[in-house]
């Protein structure tokens, strides 16, 4: 057992810097009692050249990471009614129980409760064992150890589905606004090739925070095959998952109407035993035609110094 | 075939629960289903399946829901155990001879797996360490932890006959009962004795022909699982495990109850007496990958799973 260094107090000061969240909450007309991927409706446009039209604001549900259906939905669990709920990667059904409606959560049962409810999908990436423990470890210790909780980039595939989309012939623009809180990360964005090139050769790229992503068309569904990057980001929302230089990432985005589904295949011969999946997701397109991206404040981490337990989410 | 299998079994057992649990909470609200079904005691009580189940999986912490964003989620709640690490020391039994320990088991629910670590001193003697490893139909040892997963890492020997043996200690955890006897739906019976609330079910899959009693005290918590196998071709199965001392015993603290000392008897034998150090509840990483060695080998005839 391992000594107590650093005795945290629960972090819901992080819940308090939320703007990117809270702005994009208020596009939201859904008061959610599932997290079930929505239905799509209506026609996927396309653009001149016959491909699907991703151009648009995909935060219909909520922020992409912090709305807490949304959290526990990525991790693996879809809540699909009042009493029915299963693991998505497994198909494992889940018990549902109905709300305590005579006690409410203090604040420090609300992390507890958030932690736990974010890690019970089954859908873990297998690392070599010698990595376990360190995986374990970087979780446990998440509050210090997660590259997030300091203002850094989420990377990819981490980051998940990007806020706003902007399509053109030959490249795409993802643009990821910063989070407070939860993930305290910088605004990120991509720019991406989508013109036949091919990758440059690994050992010739500075490893960076989003690597070098390259786009083609597999049918209606673009991939975004992306390398190149620094070792210094968890590769997932939870669970410590760090990863090597030696990453390769597949993205696969696939519009149907107003929704936009997205998986990321991670790949890292140097720590994984086998390549790993993410549970797939499904973004929202906001339903305002004049929607737009809030600034994102400045990412300034001012809680670690006050936790005294290790509680995160 | 063997993957088939898992999958079916995984299938009907979710249909199992998702029935069980639907026809228990009608009959919670009163709206008694096909499957309700309660029991009046002696004393003249109505017992209410879900009632109790409810709250024994409340004081074993296993319920939660999400407030955060209040304003705009209403998420019910969920079970939300699935991985755990117990860490323990006392003795262990080995062919009747005690040895102190300590004791290391990783586990999880989805999939049914577990870890057993156990390492023995005898006095002067060197020590001896043992990794019993399973999942869902596959067991084998292990030389260390995570053998036979990467060529020339340690040594991972089949050992298929021992997977019912090793799921049954998966189940028979507190956790474990609460998630069987939602899973075996309105074949769970819940009656008194001697004042105490027992509930009984059959575990089914591989562990079908074995029926688990569980007696609460007053706080809800499970105290004593006793299983009682159905033919002789199952007589080691016949266990018996009391625990006590429920508390938080995580480093990092999630509201999840776990006994403090464990005492087993396998076919009225002591074999474990154990006073627990720390549990990891907070669903850490731990995965339990088969080694391509083990899944070459003829597994054991069924998956031993009981409601995943």
């Amino acid at each position: 057992m391992r000594s107590c260094r650093y005795c945290f107090i629960a972090v819901v000061a992080l819940s308090s810097l939320f703007p990117a969240a809270v702005l994009a909450q208020e596009f939201s007309t859904l008061k959610r009692t599932i997290n079930a991927p929505p239905k799509p409706s209506g026609t996927t446009p396309r653009t001149a050249d016959g491909h699907p039209d991703l151009t648009g604001v995909w935060n219909g549900l909520g922020d992409n990471l912090l709305g807490v259906p949304n959290q526990i939905a990525n991790d693996g669990v879809s809540i699909d009614s009042e009493n029915a709920s299963h693991d998505i990667f497994s198909g494992t059904q889940i018990a549902t129980f109905p709300r305590n409606a005579t006690r409410g959560l203090n604040n420090e049962q609300g992390e507890r409760a958030a932690s736990l409810l974010r890690r019970v999908g089954s859908n873990r990436p297998v690392y070599k064992p010698q990595y376990w423990e360190m995986v374990k470890e970087f979780d446990q210790n998440a509050n210090e150890e997660d590259p997030s909780n300091n203002c850094m980039p989420a990377g990819i595939p981490r980051a998940g589905i990007p806020s706003y989309i902007g399509q053109y012939p030959n490249y795409f623009i993802f643009i990821y606004p910063g989070q407070g809180g939860l993930i305290a990360t910088q605004t990120m964005y991509r720019m991406i090739p989508a013109d036949g090139r091919k990758h440059t050769p690994l050992e010739d790229l500075d490893g960076t925070y989003t690597g070098e992503g390259i786009a083609h068309w597999e049918g209606d569904t673009l991939v975004v095959d992306t390398w190149g990057f620094n070792s210094s980001t968890w590769f997932d929302q939870i669970g410590g998952y760090f990863h090597s230089e030696n990453m390769h990432v597949i993205e696969r985005f696939h519009r149907d109407g107003n929704t936009l589904a997205w998986t990321a295949t991670v790949d890292d011969p140097d720590v994984l035993l086998e390549p790993w999946t993410t549970t797939p997701r499904v973004a929202l397109l906001n339903p305002k035609p004049d929607a737009m991206l809030p600034e994102s404040l400045p990412c300034s981490e001012r809680d670690l110094t006050h936790t005294v337990t290790k509680e995160h989410h | 075939m063997p993957k088939r299998i898992a999958i079916l079994q995984i299938l009907t057992v979710a249909a199992a629960v998702g029935i069980a649990f639907h026809s228990a909470l009608a009959q919670n609200e009163g709206k008694a289903g096909s499957g309700a079904e309660a029991k009046t005691t002696a004393a003249g009580e109505t017992m209410d399946r879900a009632k109790v189940l409810r709250a024994v999986a409340d004081a074993l912490g296993m319920v939660r829901w999400s407030d955060i964003g209040a304003g705009a989620t209403r998420l019910p709640g969920i079970d939300i155990v699935n991985t755990m690490e117990i860490f323990a020391s006392g003795t262990v039994y080995n062919a009747g001879q005690p040895s102190t320990a300590e004791y290391h088991a990783a586990l999880a629910y989805i999939p049914p797996a577990m870890r057993v670590e156990i390492t023995r001193k005898d006095g002067d003697a060197a020590s001896q360490h043992t990794i019993q490893t399973v999942r869902e139909n596959f067991a084998w040892n292990e030389s260390e932890i995570g053998a036979g997963l990467i060529p020339g890492k340690g040594t991972a020997t089949p050992a298929m006959p021992a997977s019912k043996a090793r799921l049954l200690r998966l189940w028979i955890l507190p956790y474990g009962v609460v998630k069987a006897a939602i899973a075996a739906g309105d074949k769970t019976k819940i009656s008194t004795e001697n004042g105490a609330t027992v509930f009984t079910f059959p575990l089914s899959g591989g562990l079908a022909g074995i029926t688990v009693k569980a007696t609460l005290d007053s706080k809800n918590f499970v105290t004593k699982v006793e299983t009682t196998p159905d033919n002789s071709s199952l007589t080691n199965m016949a266990t018996e495990t009391e625990y006590s001392d429920y508390a938080d015993h995580g480093e990092v603290l999630t509201d999840i109850k776990s006994p403090g000392r464990i005492v087993q008897k396998q076919t009225g034998r002591p074999v474990l007496d154990l006073q627990v150090k720390m549990v990891d509840a907070n669903n850490p990483y731990l995965v339990f990958p088969v080694p391509p060695n083990v899944k070459a080998a003829t597994p054991a005839s069924a998956s031993g799973t009981a409601g995943n």
